[in-house]
């Protein structure tokens, strides 16, 4: 159910995460007795290189935490959140955890860097395993590692986050839609397990016959300073579209880089929403195109009700914490009042959860708690509501895909044992 | 043809940046025996000043005071930071400049924020020098160009060929000579480390506005130009100069190249046998093209420790 242009998609769903918080208002009133408060860790890199991401993250999770709070909080207590600093390292998040397990958290909320979902998540199972009185739930809100809901998959773990292949399906079908994906397309990615699903989601669109893959090709991560010869290379192949799930500098080096040489070509990214990318690509980002979870302009509400929270209106990372923390909330919602906190019983509830969103309908998939949910794509207009970096541009909304045309069949490597 | 002719340029462009940068860091360590590892931070230091002061007074003005200013800095780091410790020998040195770095990182997120600011060319700069293939390459890269090689000019004939740069060459192999002599060997010493301070600045002013300024870009840069610094020789100028140049030139072209060890295997006959074995040699060169500095850096270091042009070989 893709709308190509944007005049249906304005005021339908607009107040999903909205009714989410609201429901949950309303069993909270009914509760007469007070039971234990939730808390919940957010262990993110908050500070070195990565903190620029890691802070973002937080103060979407902060949002939703105050939007839950302000419908009544959860066994009548305010939820409570605890951040804590991985400085952006494994180690660091994994000592961090041991001390958020001592803090007495029941939930872990996160979204940095996959090598750090991998360590909290393994950290989280064999925390189940040891002290199945007090298990953890890890939901990570950024990383889209697909091993994840695979051979590592066990049931304290959920991600709020798509996967590379269903950010390539939704980019693809609305750049098509739109004919602006063109016959040919190049992909160049991070040498790693997000750069490398991405290129084989590329490779088997490219085999449906969609369009001719021209070239591909993987590259360190973040350490490349010259973005030129990966120019020459798109050039000599004649490519129309650069399909490319990299971020931070590695995107934002490589469209300078295409500009720079007059190499006409159309991104279609994943992460070009980042602060600075616009301002530093100038008008050349015109035109590009950007996958992502929600698009704060389908619900200026909710745009505004950030901004009055947090002082500014949602950008990037805070977009998407804020989806997963309104698909929380509306399964906390769904639970009734109790003395402890059940954690089990919140991964049961997010299983039955379904939400009606900005994006349309979200659900969570109970075989590998994968996130079920729509995409939003945007172009890079200056018709956009919400301009990016001070300048005239923004991210316009072009059209949302559903669920299930960008869901993945379950691995069977998941073999998720249920709690009893 | 032209492929290969863009990639020589690219990687020429891209070297003497890195010569740039590197410059001050070898000048430094040669003259002072200082391990600098708030080198790369002075050239961040120059970019976000340079775009500071280009917000107000145009882009100019923030090339030309942009460096200065960092020279200053440098200044302020040797006479009252460096100074201090210099006694205690190079090991301390070297953690009061690591420190210097993250101090600086974090102040400039304090000031600027966490994400690339907007510091971008002036408009008069830019514009296409020529086109090959249809491919049109950008004048600035020529500029960047243009202003490292009058940089290592000036620089080998200040050090070679003029009366100061006979007392710091002086200063640098007997400090106490010279000072008995009558030069006063510390001030000689700041000036050095503000030079070097300033160059680095100089190629962040420059630099930034082509590759975003963003907090990380000490961080992006730090690694490669100590990899310079090593294989050209500590304390060699002109090595560093020769170092940039190889590093930047190997790392452009490979990143064409799709080569894998299985395709040499196939001809003596051994490529499906190579394909089936899987790993190191079925990855192409490109994929590995970010690590080919450091190879280099291991191959020097084994087969002449003291780096191309270092004094010791």
């Amino acid at each position: 159910m893709t709308e190509p242009n944007n005049t249906g998609m304005t005021r339908r769903g607009a107040m999903g995460a909205m009714a989410a918080f609201a429901m949950l208002a309303q069993s909270r009133m009914a509760s007469a007795t007070e039971g234990e408060g939730l808390k919940i860790a957010v262990i993110e890199a908050l500070s070195g290189p990565q903190a620029s991401s890691g802070m973002l993250f937080l103060s979407g999770i902060e949002y939703g935490t105050r939007k839950i709070n302000q419908a009544g909080g959860f066994n009548g207590k305010d939820v409570e959140i605890v951040s804590y600093d991985n400085a952006g390292t494994s180690t660091g998040a994994s000592s961090r955890f041991q001390q958020a397990v001592a803090d007495g958290c029941h939930l872990i909320v996160m979204g940095s860097s996959s090598a750090i979902v991998s360590q909290l998540s393994e950290d989280a199972r064999k925390h189940a395993l040891r002290n199945p009185e007090t298990p953890m739930i890890l939901i990570n809100v950024g990383s889209g590692a697909l091993a994840m809901t695979g051979e590592r998959c066990h049931f304290h773990n959920f991600r709020m986050f798509p996967i590379a292949s269903m950010s390539v399906a939704a980019l693809t079908k609305v750049m098509g839609d739109e004919g602006t994906l063109g016959k040919k397309v190049f992909t160049i990615n991070q040498d790693y397990s997000w750069g490398q699903e991405f290129q084989a989601a590329v490779e088997g669109r490219a085999a449906q016959g969609d369009f001719k893959l021209v070239g591909s090709v993987l590259h360190d991560v973040n350490r490349i300073q010259d973005f030129s010869p990966y120019v020459a290379q798109i050039k000599a192949s004649g490519a129309d579209t650069v399909l490319t799930g990299n971020w931070s500098n590695d995107l934002l080096l490589l469209i300078k880089a295409c500009a720079d040489a007059s190499l006409g070509v159309r991104f279609g990214t994943c992460f070009l929403d980042q602060p600075g990318n616009i301002g530093n690509a100038g008008v050349s980002a015109l035109g590009h195109y950007v996958s992502t979870l929600s698009n704060c302009e389908l619900n200026p509400e909710f745009a505004e009700d950030f901004r009055s929270e947090m002082g500014h209106y949602p950008v990037y990372n805070e977009t998407g914490a804020t989806v997963g923390m309104g698909f929380l909330a509306a399964a906390l919602a769904s639970m009734e009042p109790g003395e402890t906190v059940d954690v089990e019983a919140i991964g049961l509830a997010m299983e039955q959860t379904e939400v009606e969103g900005d994006n349309g309908l979200q659900s969570m998939r109970a075989e590998d708690h994968q996130f079920v949910t729509p995409l939003v794509v945007s172009r890079v207009d200056r018709e956009a509501k919400y301009p990016a970096d001070d300048t005239d541009m923004g991210f316009l909304p072009v059209a949302r895909v559903s669920a299930e045309e960008l869901i993945y069949p379950v691995q069977d490597s998941c073999q998720m044992p249920r709690p009893t | 043809m032209d492929f290969l002719l863009i990639s020589l340029l690219n990687g020429i462009v891209y070297g003497l940046l890195l010569f740039m940068v590197s410059a001050g860091l070898t000048l430094i360590f040669g003259m002072m025996g200082v391990l600098n590892f708030a080198h790369a931070s002075f050239y961040m230091l120059g970019a976000y000043l340079a775009y500071a002061i280009s917000g107000h007074l145009g882009f100019w003005a923030g090339v030309v005071t942009a460096p200065l200013l960092v020279a200053f800095a440098g200044v302020l780091t040797e006479r009252y930071l460096l100074r201090r410790v210099h006694a205690f020998g190079h090991g301390h040195e070297l953690l009061l400049t690591f420190g210097l770095a993250l101090v600086i990182e974090e102040g400039i997120k304090l000031f600027f924020g966490n994400f690339p600011v907007n510091y971008t060319l002036p408009t008069q700069l830019d514009f296409s020098a020529f086109a090959l293939s249809g491919m049109s390459y950008p004048f600035y890269r020529l500029f960047i160009a243009m202003i490292a090689v009058a940089m290592f000019a000036i620089l080998y004939l200040l050090l070679k060929h003029t009366r100061t740069g006979l007392i710091v060459r002086a200063a640098e192999r007997a400090p106490a000579m010279a000072q008995a002599l009558g030069h006063n060997v510390p001030m000689i010493f700041t000036g050095v480390f503000a030079l070097g301070a300033g160059l680095a600045g100089l190629a962040g002013a420059i630099a930034g506005a082509f590759y975003p300024t963003s907090p990380t870009m000490a961080l992006d840069l730090g690694a490669i130009v100590f990899v310079v610094v090593v294989v050209g020789g500590l304390g060699s100028v002109a090595g560093s100069l020769i170092a940039s140049l190889g590093i930047g030139v190997l790392t452009s072209l490979t990143v064409g190249m799709s080569f894998r060890l299985a395709d040499l295997a196939s001809t003596i006959g051994l490529g499906d046998w190579a394909r089936e074995v899987g790993g190191l040699l079925t990855v192409p060169v490109s994929a590995v093209s970010g690590a080919v500095p450091f190879i280099l850096m291991l191959v020097i270091l084994l087969s002449r420790p003291a780096g191309i042009l270092g004094a010791r070989n």
